[in-house]
């Protein structure tokens, strides 16, 4: 049975396969229509936008949904550190280097679909905010988080890569890395509480919609339910990569781990659709979860998809990696559609109104997600992000020492701090 | 308080606390935001300060309106816009307002055909506007003598969030172009800025049957309610649209046939922004956020300290670097 005890880079494979180039190509199409759509504007042929469906995938999709997908570095690092999970730092590094990509390019995304992003430079000017717009929060609270805590909580790897890799530049990263550790709880703190606002914000955003998003849906408690739904979101992404990983790269899973990570997904499922079930009882709005034909379906679809889910893993099937994995696959895509749903799915803008994405909004939107996974493919196997045992270390450190004379992965003296 | 705070918190299960206390900040509990019934949002919108003799705004009658579609023509030539003629290349007849159309001009007929009525589109000019709300710098204001909403180009981002907030569907967005525009109703601001010989907007000045007419709402309000007294069974449900809805608007309607056909939903005497008053209880002084920052920032100094320590121990053990 494997231990997890530190996180240990993929060694032995090569970066530049052919996935990689396949990727290359799908973000060299997509940046050449991101930059005829800088031209053109949102025209047509560019986007499925129109004025009732004013936003379209990039916002809905990838800022709303898949910054939810990236929130594992809130809510498994709020778990870890602040409640003292002591089982869920091995799986830190993973769920940081996701909402760093998934933040970074939900928010790339967002500089793309805005029609005139130059103006955007009133947000380093606090007194020209509008303190009441629910998209002030995320902007303020999104670009900070995702250019200030988040960015240092995935510096660690990089300064290691840089001791292990450049020994002239050792002491300095070294240093760095000290005074990382002497101010770290004060950006932890940050990283957490900033997600939670702006990601109940992405919620508040659609109560503005007021009846156009669907009863079901829309209530005052959606900010609540919204970032409710990342967290277990970021849970389903960080498991999912580990599994992943074990797949593709024959990685070990530490059963103790999966275990915390499966129990802490099924009681944030329960008590989410606890929440929402309350919620929707209390509106008085229950019956039309039967009545209202598409929209009943869609809310079943949900409800079935992450409580179905979140019932397997609970149970001894649960514990069987292909089933874990089905499960919170399925998990993540019931609350994706849920994170979907008030901006789209359950969204009636307009009678005879229709939204569909068009194909270069559609490539746009799969280049920026493939930049994301370019960019995880890369940091897994240049940097030491997935969890791994002391034995694969010494084993990675065999294998790196006998291809690049002169450097020393292991025999570390303690540190001074 | 925070030690009592810190204890609350341990004692509390662990796993989803962390969205709980999230939900405080986003969600506040609606029984105290019910009893503190503070006045917050109002200072979002400027119509406050808007003396009411002074708010500006129409009143359209629809059973005055002929559907000559003049105002249309002089809407496009007060505002500078070129006429939209996209359906057939001859008559100005788009399907909805668009970034060509700041007025439009539309007919509802009823499925059997028994019953019609022409309607008029443009801005409401809403006492407390739910676009003005959602607007991150202010790219949407209010004209703080007239109280008409207007669009401020070097603030807006082009989000197209005032397009979400708008239970009308009036701000129309450029989606030609590298610069695109938020194109709306301005009650001919600009044109009667630039030519003082205006005194009104386009479409009151050209109406033929007085259909539409200028003033100050109180005014307006007083002649539509005239209109309905003189007049009861004439309008529908002797309403007078926009009176209150959406928290009450500067253009105010009046309609024999049922609102809803004429593109005026039920939305509620709610204004719009006030849907968002739970969520801004929770921001009130940046007090709870605060809070849960230091609570946190605490309790992981703490594990952490302890992390760093088991940190050292372990490469005591095993002469590996410790990793954060």
């Amino acid at each position: 049975m494997t231990r997890w005890e530190r996180s240990v880079p993929v060694y032995g494979v090569p970066v530049l396969t052919r996935g990689f180039w396949a990727l290359c190509a799908l973000i060299a199409v997509g940046l050449v229509l991101t930059g005829y759509r800088e031209v053109a504007g949102l025209t047509a042929g560019i986007s499925g936008m129109t004025d009732p469906f004013a936003w379209g995938l990039w916002k809905t999709f990838n800022v709303m949904v898949l910054t939810g997908l990236g929130s594992g570095g809130f809510a498994v690092g709020i778990a870890a550190w602040v409640f003292n999970n002591k089982k869920l730092h091995s799986v830190m590094r993973v769920a940081l280097l996701t909402s760093c990509l998934a933040y970074w390019t939900g928010l790339c995304m967002l500089g793309i679909d805005v029609g005139r992003p130059w103006n955007f430079y009133w947000v380093v000017l606090p007194w020209q905010w509008n303190l009441h717009s629910p998209l002030l929060e995320i902007a303020v609270c999104m670009s900070l988080y995702a250019s200030v805590p988040l960015f240092l909580e995935n510096l660690p790897p990089i300064f290691e890569y840089i001791i292990y890799e450049f020994p002239k530049w050792r002491s300095i990263a070294e240093t760095c890395e000290s005074v990382m550790a002497k101010v770290y709880p004060f950006i932890i703190g940050l990283a957490y509480i900033l997600p939670m606002m702006h990601q109940s914000s992405l919620g508040a955003l659609m109560v503005l919609g007021g009846k156009r998003v669907h009863t079901l849906w829309q209530t005052p408690c959606l900010p609540l339910i919204y970032v409710w739904a990342a967290a277990y979101l970021g849970y389903n992404c960080v498991t999912l990569c580990i599994l992943l990983a074990k797949l593709a790269w024959k990685r070990d899973v530490d059963p103790v781990v999966m275990a915390e990570l499966n129990k802490l997904t099924v009681w944030l499922v329960y008590s989410w659709t606890a929440f929402r079930f309350l919620d929707i009882i209390v509106r008085g709005k229950f019956l039309h979860a039967f009545t209202d034909g598409y929209f009943s379906i869609l809310f079943w679809v949900e409800t079935a998809l992450t409580l179905g889910s979140a019932y397997v893993l609970s149970t001894e099937k649960g514990k069987k990696l292909s089933t874990m994995f089905n499960a919170h696959l399925l998990c993540a895509v019931g609350g994706m559609i849920y994170r979907f749903s008030p901006t789209t799915l359950a969204f009636s803008a307009k009678e005879n109104a229709f939204y569909f994405p068009a194909a270069a909004e559609l490539i746009v939107c799969l280049t920026f997600i493939a930049i994301a996974v370019l960019g995880y493919l890369v940091a897994v196997k240049k940097l030491a992000i997935l969890p791994g045992s002391n034995e694969d270390w010494m084993k990675m450190a065999k294998y790196e020492e006998s291809i690049k004379p002169g450097i020393q992965l292991t025999g570390y003296a303690p540190a001074d701090h | 308080m925070a030690m009592t705070r810190r204890e609350a918190f341990k004692t509390l299960a662990k796993g989803t606390l962390p969205v709980l206390a999230a939900g405080c900040v986003s969600t506040a509990l609606p029984t105290a935001a019910r009893a503190a019934d503070d006045n917050e949002l109002e200072s979002n919108s400027k119509y406050r300060k808007v003396d009411e003799a002074h708010a500006l705004g129409l009143l359209y009658d629809a059973t005055k309106c002929v559907g000559c579609k003049s105002c249309m023509v002089k809407c496009s030539e007060y505002n500078e816009l070129k006429p939209d003629t996209r359906v057939d290349g001859i008559h100005q007849a788009p399907p909805s307002l668009n970034y060509f159309t700041k007025n439009l001009i539309k007919l509802y007929r009823s499925d059997d055909g028994s019953d019609h009525s022409y309607f008029k589109q443009q801005c409401m000019h809403c006492i407390d506007p739910g676009c003005m709300n959602a607007c991150m710098f202010g790219g949407l204001r209010k004209d703080e003598e007239t109280g008409v909403v207007w669009w401020y180009g070097p603030k807006c981002v082009g989000c197209r969030y005032c397009q979400i907030a708008c239970p009308f569907h009036i701000p129309a967005f450029q989606w030609d172009g590298f610069n695109p525009k938020i194109v709306k109703c301005e009650l001919c601001r600009t044109p009667m800025q630039k030519d003082p010989s205006k005194k009104e907007p386009g479409c009151t000045k050209v109406c033929p049957t007085n259909a539409v007419i200028y003033g100050t709402r109180k005014d307006l309000l007083a002649e539509a309610k005239r209109r309905v007294a003189a007049a009861p069974g004439k309008y529908y449900q002797d309403k007078v649209y926009g009176e209150h809805d959406a928290g009450g608007t500067q253009v105010l309607y009046l309609s024999r046939v049922g609102y809803d056909k004429i593109g005026l939903p039920d939305v509620g005497e709610a204004s719009i922004p006030s849907t968002l008053k739970y969520s801004h209880m929770a921001y009130k002084w940046m007090v709870l956020p605060l809070l849960l920052y230091g609570t946190m920032v605490a309790l992981a100094s703490k594990n952490f300290a302890h992390h760093s320590h088991h940190l050292v121990e372990e490469q005591k053990e095993t002469g590996l670097r410790p990793q954060l």
